[in-house]
């Protein structure tokens, strides 16, 4: 019942986070930490991803009636889903993606279902030497999956590596890079950096930025049915744009963002009438926003078989399970399989019941997308001092989450990403480890490392990857009289 | 080349720059130890020799592409560091005089800040921010914040 609950509470939390523009999924699973403490690891892992899931469900809502996407990964709904909105059709997108959203998700949670326990299994061989390769070709995909240029993600990868270094060294006990200050003595903590990167941030912008006020498409519960040829032109790019998302988000970087996007781009290439796309195509609707729940789903593979997480939400995850002294990875189908089989329940249940919510409710959704910020900011920015303090009961905590919300509405500003510091400094510690690790175990001399098949296959896609950019970068921006 | 960079975007890279400096100059004394048996300041030392050089690079670039305007405005600015005063008053003040008194008044800073007209209505918005944090973090959660002269 606890579980059921959460369920519902996260799902319900998380829809209007994703209408809502300014605190997006990764700030308020962060705020809701707190929360998931009352009720154990499991319920907790529910609610939180519950809250990830609603708010790709969410945003798609605002998108179609609002032209405002209440989350990056619903950007690409804007396209379609206003201009079929502006032909009357609101209703009918807005049925097609939560129906096409059930059903991504849960062809999603059949594939975590299937393939976490497989790789779990494959998992226990990794050591050292293989984590430390799948991390180097990790930081290297996510810098040149996130929207900004590489070299500016890998910047931000460092800084954040750099940032998990602060406090005391695990395996020596001498502390680095505190300058004398007790409170970095264990280290930064993620929650304050990640309430203040992407909650504190996206307040400052709201508050700073001229509001225009939405023109809201109005919708009655009548209008909500597709016709035919509707349902007919949605099935396909459903399925399609499931399996899409469900592999993005195994790999690192904005899996949900990602995912719509190359969902887009395949039904617009393969359609009959690509010229319909941009001008309400419902399969640039239907599509995408299948592909960005299935994406959710996705990424929680790494997460829970490897404890690897790839994606900013799937890293407060995973600060949430350590919360509960629950560390998610290989042995975690053998020590705590219960934890992993009653969230795949869960989220099935969770999955129908953001389908029962979204449609009756949307009219309701869609005017709390239209609340002006300034009834939004004072609200939102004592509820996060006061849930980030409420954590460690840490005035340090809520200076750190200040500042971090100061210099991420910077980092904003100068096009610096965010997501690549975060994954850095949750990832940091574990590719510290593996990297001294792996030195022990190979005397020095790395090139060992290339004796192990796992952790040898890794570097050459990472080889490959770098050789084929070079080559890429080369041909493309050669000179018109060497062609 | 062709983007342009604010002022305080090559300030930060500058900044960064130098920060990979300072951890290449610190490392060593955590000690590097060898690469059969790494010290604590090897894997630091190895992220400031991978920083160091991306950094360089984001610096040199800003400083030949053009410059832009200032990324606020006076009137953003003013916004800005206001907001920031607000949550730094909320930060300094709520140990001593407890969480709803210094909610209270905090919320009416940000509601004034953002031009909420008159004021009833950011009383009430303050009034029901505080009592829903009583209700949910004291009531609900058990959470223990400081009630200051309220016990």
């Amino acid at each position: 019942m606890v579980n059921l609950l959460a369920c519902f509470f996260g799902a319900l939390i998380g829809t209007i986070v994703g209408v809502l523009p300014g605190l997006g999924p990764t700030a308020t699973m962060a705020l809701m930490l707190p929360f998931t403490m009352q009720y154990g690891p499991t319920a907790g892992l529910i609610m939180l991803t519950g809250v990830w899931y609603g708010a790709m469900y969410g945003g798609s809502t605002t998108s179609i009636l609002v032209n405002i996407p209440g989350e990056a990964a619903s950007v690409i709904t804007c396209l379609d889903g206003y201009q079929m909105a502006k032909k009357g059709r609101a209703g009918a997108a807005l049925t097609l993606v939560a129906v096409g959203s059930f059903i991504a998700g849960t062809l999603g949670i059949l594939g975590l279902q299937l393939f976490a326990p497989l790789l779990g299994q494959a998992a226990l061989s990794f050591g050292p030497p293989e984590y430390l390769a799948f991390m180097i070709l990790a930081f290297l995909l996510l810098s040149n999956l996130s929207e900004a240029p590489p070299i500016r993600s890998l910047l931000m990868t460092g800084l954040g590596l750099f940032v998990g270094t602060i406090g005391v060294d695990s395996m020596t006990s001498i502390t680095r890079f505190t300058f004398g200050f007790d409170n970095l003595t264990l280290g930064i903590d993620f929650l304050p950096i990640a309430m203040g990167f992407f909650g504190l941030t996206e307040i400052l912008c709201l508050a700073v930025e001229t509001y225009v006020a939405p023109a809201i498409q109005k919708i009655r519960f009548r209008e909500l049915y597709p016709n035919r040829e509707e349902i007919r032109r949605s099935v396909l790019p459903t399925f399609r744009g499931s399996i899409i998302g469900f592999f993005v988000g195994l790999v690192p970087g904005p899996c949900t963002v990602i995912s719509t996007f190359i969902s887009y781009a395949l039904e617009k290439r393969i359609s009959k009438h690509p010229e319909e796309f941009g001008n309400g195509a419902v399969e640039g609707v239907v599509g995408p926003e299948s592909a960005n729940n299935s994406a959710v789903l996705g990424s929680m593979i790494p997460l829970l078989t490897l404890g690897i997480p790839f994606a900013a939400p799937s890293a407060v995850l995973l600060a949430g399970l350590r919360l509960h002294q629950v560390e998610p990875g290989p042995l975690l189908f053998q020590n705590a399989p219960e934890i992993f089989w009653t969230f795949i329940a869960a989220m099935y249940i969770g999955n129908f019941m953001l389908l029962v919510l979204n449609l009756p409710l949307v009219g309701i959704f869609a005017r709390i997308a239209t609340i002006k910020p300034k009834f939004l900011v004072p609200c939102i920015s004592i509820i996060c001092l006061v849930g980030i303090y409420s954590v460690r009961n840490s005035i340090f905590d809520v200076w750190v989450m200040i500042a971090a919300g100061v210099i991420g509405f910077f980092l904003r500003k100068w096009e610096l990403p965010i997501a690549p510091f975060i994954i850095g400094m949750v990832l940091g510690p574990t590719t510290e480890a593996s990297f001294r690790q792996t030195l022990m175990i190979f005397k020095g001399n790395l090139f060992l490392i290339f004796e192990r098949p796992v952790a040898a296959g890794f570097l050459v896609v990472v080889l490959i990857f770098i050789v084929a950019k070079v080559v890429y970068g080369a041909f493309y921006h050669r000179p018109p009289e060497e062609a | 080349m062709g983007t342009s960079s604010y002022l305080s975007e090559r300030i930060a890279h500058f900044v960064i720059v130098l920060l990979s400096i300072l951890m290449m100059i610190l490392s060593p004394s955590f000690g590097l130890g060898t690469l059969g048996k790494p010290g604590a300041g090897l894997y630091p030392f190895a992220i400031a020799l991978f920083i160091f050089p991306l950094s360089l690079s984001l610096f040199i670039s800003s400083l030949r592409s053009p410059k832009k305007g200032s990324i606020l405005n006076r009137e953003g600015a003013r916004t800005f560091l206001s907001f920031i005063g607000a949550c730094a008053f909320w930060i300094m003040t709520m140990p001593y005089l407890g969480y709803p008194a210094v909610t209270l008044l905090a919320t009416f800073f940000l509601c004034k800040i953002m031009k909420l007209e008159g004021w009833l209505k950011p009383f009430l918005l303050s009034a029901g921010t505080a009592l829903f944090i009583y209700l949910l973090f004291d009531y609900w959660l058990y959470i223990d914040l400081p009630r200051g002269f309220l016990g």
